[in-house]
This record gives structure tokens, sequence and C-alpha cells, in this order.
């Protein structure tokens, strides 16, 4: 394959609203200055499973400064909010499901005044008994959360003879693999604030994921037309998912609906507090897994039984499942598959989408799994990965064949001299005689956009009769780099710099929907579109300057914002020229630009389906140095190669590697939520930079052909690898095995004593 | 939730001591703030009379008087990391402020509201047990001395009386060849002590133990110093097995004060991993 040369794509461009962000002038939710606010504050739920009595308002009310009290009845529309599957309601309405259940709205003229107001409303509850383990949930008899009962979905790959694979096997191993609940613990908590403007339209800016999906929710809760509500993403500090949910939105729509005639805006700010109560966690998982290979290595089957704790409402959860079933083989050729995802409601905080999907969870198991089997057949890790790495050709557990950019191999091919490095000098380097080095690999591969469902986006580009270009995209940017990504690749269409297309994003008055930014969709999905529209543009302008230039299209080139003939650089025409002429013409300017992947829906029974169009891998190599006597870990180093298909803007790339990777050594280290215990930072502990270790990114680029420029993604799959490759230099290090996340100070030293490293006798 | 609060920042001891004969009851001491201000963020702080001793001279000031190394109350867990005095003659104290939270918080945290705070996790009480360092406090009835050992009743409950100011601390500086300070956190920085040690300790040529003072942070209600511990290694070497030993002993001592919480699972064998570790460049191999 040529390497085409591109002007602005592989470029690392500055980041739109960089130079604002570094000077404190990004404008975030909170900080949006609309007049004198009302605070909005949700009365939560004092019980994890109740039926609501009776709730008495009046106290409240009474007091000075409250605005109002709405509580489910208030909703004008329907009071069920999800994605996926609509089982959320914003204000609990005959029961509450977990603690994080909003059962009232206050509206009052200060912060102190709501939390006054929400304490003096009355809710009389009966108690239920609460679940809050899956196993618990699923048990004969147990009481039912929901009226359709406690199991959301069970998602099943199957493929091939399991049974027959595992009789024939070389090595069988199976275990059991566990994993808890996350928090995102994004830099900005959730925020928002609206306003009814002149037209009586409701107009929320709010800090989110997907404004469109907001928009539709928004409409539905207050039985409003589609034109009536406006929502405007806020610049976001990060949402790792979680902001895909309605978090403020719901509650900012009620008090306009009510208290519009106000005429005062309203605003909700959480708490660090409230948005680890009430905000959605990353889904607990527990996994049993068997997998076979035969003398040489090669992997023949696998079998896994999943269930995965989606607390109290679906949110992401039958997301998470299905992503977690299709990615369990890794990315791996396995023919024998056999794979049962069960997700389950409990009265858990509800869990919903975070980076990975299901994924970062599998990864754990089937990262051991491998290390397992090299190691009981003498073989080495790197080589076990090599050899049954997924290449072109392949079919996956769900029948897809695999058509082009598998990187898996570049991936494990550039991180092998630094693994043969690590082994031989690293390893045998002089350390502390209490201190244990180990090497870890990762790898993982992930599917690009949601799971064997439709999930377009669109975009539409407008060139005024002066030449200049606006993009429009309701991609929301949530600090990942979007924006720039988009107007990259418009640019490089037109031959402009990025600097000079102007977008306009995430604006429901002005932008169509670009779907979620989450499944590390953005780049490839609304690249495409963004792509579609302005290649309509293109060709419009190529079409008039053939007639101007007298020269046949395909000796065309964009340039400078001219269109010139690329054999006589000298004949050229300004497209601001072309831009008037067909304006004055009648033609048209503005192009919609629309795409989807190709994807084929999952059946029900055996998983059969084109679950993606293309695929993300990626590989980690860990370096860790574990104290034998306390449990202590220090990772030193993390060599990250990611097939990213093309890279727009490396240095997006790398920042989103060094992004994952520090997620992912809290993953593996330290993160743990525990449900009515954590509460905010101070008792959940996320890496500071002084835990980083050093990170080498490494840029795999195995062209997509169905992406922009061959893009793909790399939001999640920067974070997947490192958590599995942590764990395995761990239990490298100590000859022992962690099965459980976080290997905790706790874990590690158990599985220290246990190997006989704590009573080594020192010489 | 009420987090309305008054401030007072008196310019003098006497006249800070003279505002708490009349306020103490409903005055809250704040000096860095690093614990006050997170109590009255969660509106859990009860005494919302704010009075800011931090700008004090008397409290202020690294020095050494005659035979003691006094630190002013209000020292900063900064100017403790960057003091050459507490270097030279307080090592353990010095490298617990290396580690001490984040740099912004040391940069307002000081020792004596570390000390005042009584969190049995705070990180420069096991550094001034083993300086057997006297706490200085003045109020209306006059100065008075406290041992370090007793300054906390319990968890967060501390001795001092509602009039009075925590002044200086007066260390006996380090009179030995071995002195160290550490601690196990759930991560490398802004990390509450999940356990931290503080040892001093001197040996003869033959490299018997003359000298022992061990004190354990993080375990018990209130700082530990670990008597029984140094009986048991005083006149002996520290070879391997008997700091194993010694090791088991201490585990005993802690487990004897805090009983059997689920968390001894680990701190039984990390206690004596730490232990082991902060005495291993003195262990004799002979």
């Amino acid at each position: 394959m040529t390497e085409e040369r591109y002007a602005v794509i592989g470029q690392s461009v500055l980041r739109k609203g960089a130079r604002e962000k570094v000077l404190g002038a990004a404008v975030f939710a909170a900080d949006i200055d609309l007049g004198r606010p009302l605070v909005l504050l949700a009365r939560r739920s004092d019980h994890s499973h109740a039926l609501i009595r009776q709730i008495d308002v009046a106290a409240a009310l009474a007091i000075d400064g409250v605005k109002g009290v709405f509580t489910a009845r208030d909703i004008p529309g329907v009071n069920l909010l999800g994605i996926i599957n609509k089982d959320q309601p914003l204000l609990a309405d005959d029961k509450v499901r977990s603690r994080a259940d909003a059962v009232a709205l206050v509206v009052a003229e200060s912060q102190a005044v709501a939390e006054q107001a929400a304490e003096a409303i009355s809710i009389d509850y009966q108690p239920l008994p609460a679940l809050f383990e899956p196993l618990e949930a699923l048990a004969e008899g147990a009481p039912p959360i929901h009226k359709k009962g406690n199991l959301l979905l069970t998602r099943v790959v199957r493929r091939g003879d399991v049974d027959s694979a595992f009789a024939a096997a070389a090595s069988l191993i199976e275990k059991e693999y566990e994993t808890g609940f996350i928090e995102h613990n994004y830099l900005e908590p959730d925020a928002g604030i609206g306003h009814v403007d002149a037209d009586g339209t409701l107009v929320i800016y709010a800090s989110t994921q997907n404004p469109h999906y907001d928009h539709k929710e928004v409409v539905g809760l207050l039985d409003l037309p589609d034109e009536k509500v406006r929502i405007i993403q806020a610049a976001t500090g990060g949402g790792f998912g979680s902001k895909l949910d309605l978090n403020v939105q719901g509650f900012i729509g009620l008090a306009l609906h009510h208290l519009g005639h106000l005429g005062r805006p309203v605003r909700y700010i959480y708490s660090r507090e409230e948005a680890y109560l009430a905000t959605s966690k990353r889904h607990p998982f527990r996994i049993r897994m068997t997998t076979a290979c035969d003398r040489s290595g090669r992997l023949t089957a696998m079998r896994v039984r999943a269930v995965c704790n989606t607390g109290a409402y679906g949110s992401y959860g039958i997301a998470v499942a299905s992503r977690a079933a299709v990615h369990a083989t890794g990315p791996y050729a396995i023919d024998n598959v056999d794979v049962e995802v069960q997700c389950v409601y409990t009265n858990a905080t509800y869990c919903g989408a975070m980076r990975g999907f299901g994924a970062p969870q599998m990864a754990l198991a089937h990262e051991s799994q491998i290390d397992l089997h090299a190691e009981e057949l003498h073989i080495d890790p790197l080589a076990m990965r090599t050899m049954n790495a997924l290449q072109v050709g392949a079919t996956s557990s769900t029948g897809q064949i695999l058509t082009a950019s598998i990187g898996y191999r570049q991936c494990l091919e550039a991180v092998a001299p630094y693994y043969r490095q690590a082994c031989d000098h690293w390893l045998p380097a002089p350390t502390l005689p209490h201190r244990r080095r180990g090497v870890g690999l990762g790898g993982m591969w992930y599917g690009i956009g949601n799971t064997g469902v439709q999930n377009p986006s669109t975009a539409r580009i407008e060139m005024a009769p002066d030449g200049s270009v606006t993009l429009f995209t309701g991609c929301a940017d949530i600090g990942q780099g979007s924006t720039t990504v988009l107007s990259q690749i418009a640019a490089e269409i037109l031959g402009l710099s990025p600097e000079a297309i102007r977008m306009v994003v995430a604006d429901t008055k002005y932008t169509t929907s670009a779907g979620a930014t989450s499944a590390s969709r953005q780049t490839y999905i609304s690249g495409n579109a963004v792509a579609n529209a302005t290649r309509n543009l293109a060709n419009v302008l190529l079409t008039e300057a053939v007639n101007r230039l007298r020269a046949p299209k395909n000796s065309l080139l964009f340039s400078g914002g001219e269109i010139v003939v690329a054999s006589k650089p000298e004949v050229r025409v300004a497209m601001a020229t072309l831009a008037r002429r067909i304006h004055d013409k009648g033609g048209t300017l503005s192009w919609q630009g629309f795409f989807d992947p190709e994807t084929v829906p999952l059946d029900p029974q055996t998983g059969e389906g084109v679950p993606y169009a293309t695929y993300a891998f990626a590989c980690h190599l860990a370096e860790v140095e574990v104290d034998t006597l306390t449990g202590e870990v220090h990772v030193a180093r993390v060599v990250a190669a990611h097939d990213v298909g093309r890279a727009i803007n490396p240095a997006s790339v790398v920042g989103q590697i060094c992004g994952g990777v520090a997620m992912g050594v809290g993953f593996a280290l330290m993160e743990e939520f525990e449900q009515g215990r954590t509460e905010s930072m101070k008792d959940y502990h996320i890496p500071t930079a002084a835990d980083m270790p050093e990170v080498v990114p490494i840029i795999i680029e195995a062209a997509e052909p169905s992406g922009p420029f061959g893009a793909k993604g790399v939001g999640e799959p920067a974070l997947i690898p490192t958590a599995p490759a942590i764990v395995n230099a761990i239990s490298a290090a100590l000859n022992r095995r962690i099965y459980a996340l976080p290997a905790s100070l706790e874990r590690v030293l158990a599985a220290s004593i246990d190997a006989g490293h704590y009573r080594r006798k020192e010489r | 939730m009420n987090r309305d609060c008054t401030y007072h920042r008196p310019s003098t001891l006497a006249e800070a001591v003279d505002y708490l004969a009349t306020k103490g009851g409903e005055t809250t001491i704040i000096a860095g703030g690093t614990d006050v201000m997170v109590d009255l963020r969660a509106g859990k702080l009860e005494r919302r009379n704010l009075l800011d001793v931090s700008r004090l001279d008397e409290l202020r000031g690294i020095r050494l008087e005659g035979e003691k190394l006094v630190v002013g109350a209000a020292v900063t867990l900064a100017e403790i990391h960057r003091s050459p005095l507490l270097a030279n003659h307080a090592p353990a104290l010095q490298k617990c402020a290396r580690n001490f939270a984040s740099a912004q918080i040391r940069n307002k945290a000081t020792i004596g509201g570390n000390v005042g705070h009584c969190s049995p996790c705070g990180d420069t009480i096991p550094p001034l047990v083993i300086h057997q360092a006297e706490m200085v406090c003045t109020g209306s009835s006059g100065q008075r001395r406290l041992p370090i050992t007793e300054v906390a009743t319990g968890a967060y409950r501390c001795q001092i009386a509602r009039d009075e100011i925590i002044t200086a601390f007066v260390l006996e500086p380090v009179g030995a060849d071995f002195a160290d300070f550490q601690k196990i956190g759930r991560r490398q920085a802004l990390a509450i002590s999940r356990m931290s040690m503080a040892a001093m300790l001197n040996q003869d040529q033959e490299g018997r133990i003359t000298m022992l003072r061990l004190a354990l942070g993080a375990c018990t209600p209130t700082p530990c110093r670990l008597r029984l511990v140094e009986e048991f290694l005083l006149g002996k070497k520290p070879q391997p097995a008997l700091l194993m030993q010694a090791g088991e002993l201490l585990a005993e001592q802690m487990i004897a004060i805090t009983g059997r919480r689920s968390s001894i699972i680990y701190k039984e064998p990390a206690v004596q991993g730490l232990f082991r570790r902060i005495l291993s460049p003195v262990a004799c191999h002979d």
C-alpha cells in the first residue's frame, strides 16, 4: 500500500480550546452566568430498597426561600429514562431501588436553603429486603427489584464444539476472576444551568457526552415538542461514560417547566459527594473462564460464565454485557466458544458505561488465562500471544470474518524489543532484598462503536459565499479532542488549515445528532460523517472548478484555499470565487453527511453477527516491583502499543494512551468503590502523578479501509490492557496469581506470604 | 447544613490566649486549615468561631535551645521538610514531611495541627514519639508541658483545654547512628497512612543494640511506643531471625491494644514486614 501524504492528517495541531483551558477561560456549566440562579437539590432515598407510602413536602415548602418542591406526580410526560432500556424514573414513583434514587426535587434561593428543605421533606417508606449480590438477586424467591424480575439480560456467544475441544486439550485451565465497582471520577462533577428564552424554549447547558440523547429524554419527560427544548453542551471536564446518563438535565428541565414564569435561571451543580452517590459506576464482574489449548499453545476452546451487577437500573448494562461476551476471547482466534454473560439488577448504585464497557473486566480474565497456559506449557507469554493473535482472514467468535486493519501482531512486535530488554536486563538487575521484580503483558481488542446496533452519526458543512467554512457537529468533545480531529478531517479534504474551519458543536438547535461520545466511536463514525459532508461540498466546488479551469476533476487539487491543476499549479481559482458563483447560480453550499458502520445484530441464541465494522488493538508491557513485606507495588514502566488505524492527531493519541494508563494503574492497584461506604475522593484512591509509571506510547497504523483516512479509535483501548499487564507482572514477580481487582496492599501481601517470600530467610 | 463561621486573627499569643479565656468554649483553633476546612465544608464543625494562630510569631521557627530542639506549633510540613536543622537532629521527622499528603497541603498544614487533631494516622506523631517530645501549650493559667504520648486520650480526642493553644514541641535531638520513618499508603502521594513507623537505634561495635526507640502510627487509637519490643532487642544483635521474632512480638503488642478487627488480616503481617524493612539497614548478618 502506498503511503499517501497529507497536509493536516497526522499533524499534532493545537487542540481547539486548549488555550482557554490553560488560561482558565473555558466556560464550564458551573461558570455560566445567566443572572441570579435558583438552586436545585434532589432529596435522595434513605433506603436501598423500599416502597414509598407517602411524601410530605409541606414543611419544605414552608421554608423561606423555597420556590418549589417536585415529586414524580409533577412530571407531565413519561417518568422513565434509559438509553437502551427505559427503567429509571427521574423521581422515584412508587418505590426506591437504591440510595442513589432521587425522591423529590427542591428549587430554592440558595444552596443552604435547598439543603434545609431537602431534609425537611418527610418520606414514609415501607422497607424491602435489599439485595447487593447478583447471585442473591437471581436466587429463587428473591424480591423482584423491577416488575420484570432481576435478570436484565443474558448475552450468549456460541460457536463450534467446546466440550470436544476440552476433551482433547493439552492444557485446560479454569479460573474465577472478580472486579469491583469503579467510580469515573472525572475532574468536573456533573453540572448544568438552564433558562427559558424569549420564545419559550427551555435552554439547558450541561456537562454531557450526548446532548441529542439528553434532548430526547427531556422532551419525553416534559411532554414538549422537540423545538421547545434546546440542549447545549458546556465545556466538559471529562465523562468516561458517566455523563452519558441523564444526570442534572432532567431536573433542570422539570424546574424550568414549572417555574419558568419566575424568569430566573435554574442551576444544579453536583458536589463531589453527590457525583459519587448519584451517578453510575463501572459494573462489577464475576467471571468463570475455562480455556483449552493444544500442545503447541494454540487456543482451541473457551467457556465463560460471567455475571455483572448493573445495580438498580439498566443504564448501559445491556451494552456492557454484550460487549463483554463478544470480547471474551480477547484478540485471539479461538474456534470453539461458549460464552454466557448475565446482567443482573441489585439494589446497588446503578452501573453504566465506563471506558471499555465490560472489555476491561474481560481482559483481566483472558490475559491471565494466556499467562497461565504459557506457564503450564513452558511457552514464552509473548510467543503465546503472537501464535494466537487474530489476523486478516480470521473468524471471530461471532462468526465475523476479519478482513482488514488487524494490527495486533504489529503491536506485539512493537513491544517485543522492550519485553526482551526488560526480561534480559531489568529483571535480573539488583534491587532491595525485600523487593521482587516482574514483567507482564496485556493484550486487547476493542470493537469501535455500539455493539451490533445501528449507531449513525451526522454532520453538516457550510461554505459561505465568501469561502469561509463552518462545520456543524453534534459530537460532544469532553476533553478527548474530537472537535480538533473533526476539523482536521474537513480541513484535509478542502485543503484548508484546521483553524480556518469554524466549529459549531453539540448544540441541539444548530447541530444534528452525532450519537454518543462513547464506545471510542467519534473519530471513526463522526469522522466519516464529516468526511462524507465535506466530500459532498468538495464535489460541487470541483464541478464548478472544472468549468472555470477547463481541466478534468481528477486533475484538480485543493490547496491553501484554492483549487489548482495538479500538473500546472499556476492554473488555479480561489474557493471563494467558486463559492460565490455556486451561490449566485442557486446551487447549494450546505451539505449533510452521514455514516453508520456496517453491522449485523447479534443472534440472541448464538451471538452470531457482525457486532462492529472495525476493531482497535493494543498490547501493553508493564514492569513492576513488589514489596514482599508490605504488599506495595511500584509500576516502573508501561510500554503501550496501539493500533489506531491512523493517528489523525498523534499528540491526542499519545494523550489518550497516557491517560488510559493512569486509569489502568488505578483499576489494577487501588480503585474500589464500596457501596454505602465510599463517599468522595477522601476514601477513593485514584493514582497521583507520583504513582504514574514512565509511559512509552507506540502508535501502530494498520489503516482501516472504511475509516476516515484509515482511522479507528483509541479512547477506551488506552485503558484496557494496563491492568492485565500489571496483574501479570505482579503474578510473575511473586509466582502467585492475583485473581481479583484491585491488587491492593492486602491481596498482594497475602499472595507474597502464600508464595513464601515473606518469611524467606534473608542472607 | 450551616457553614457560617466567624474568623479572628490575633497578632500576639497573649491576645489569642485572652480571646480563648472568654470564647474558648465556642472556638476552633485554625492554623493551616487542612483539617478544619474539611470539617467546616462537611458541616461537621461544631465550634464555628475560628481563631487563626498561623501567623503568631511565638508559634513559629525551628531552633536549638540548649540541649533541646524546639519546633514551633505553626511550623508547616514544608518548612520541616526544608529544615537543615531537622535533617541533622531529627531526620525521621524531616523524612515524614517528605511524603506527607501533597505539596499544596504541606505548604499549609502545621505540626501543631497534625498533633492536635489526634488522628491515629498523623504522620508527625511517631517521629515525635521517638524523640521523646513534649508538647508545650499556653492558656490563661499559664504554660504547661505534656509528653507527646499523652496528648491524645483517644482517636481525635485531644488532652488540651479549650482555653489552651499548642505553641511548640520540644524534642530530644537524635543521639543515634540510625533513625528512620516509613509509611505504607494506598498510593505514593496524598495517601492517609495505612501504617507508619519511626525508629531510632544505636549499636555497639559488635552490633549489639544499645539504644532503641520504636513508635507505631495508624494502627492504634493513640500514639504507641513499643517498649516491650525495645526491651526484647536491647543488648542483642539484630540478626534476621531475631528481628523476625521481635516482629512477632510487635504484632502481638499491637493486637493486644486494638483487638482483632477485620483489618488485622493485613496489619498483622504488614506491621512485621514494615518493622523488618525499617531495621534492615542495621541487621547483622553474621
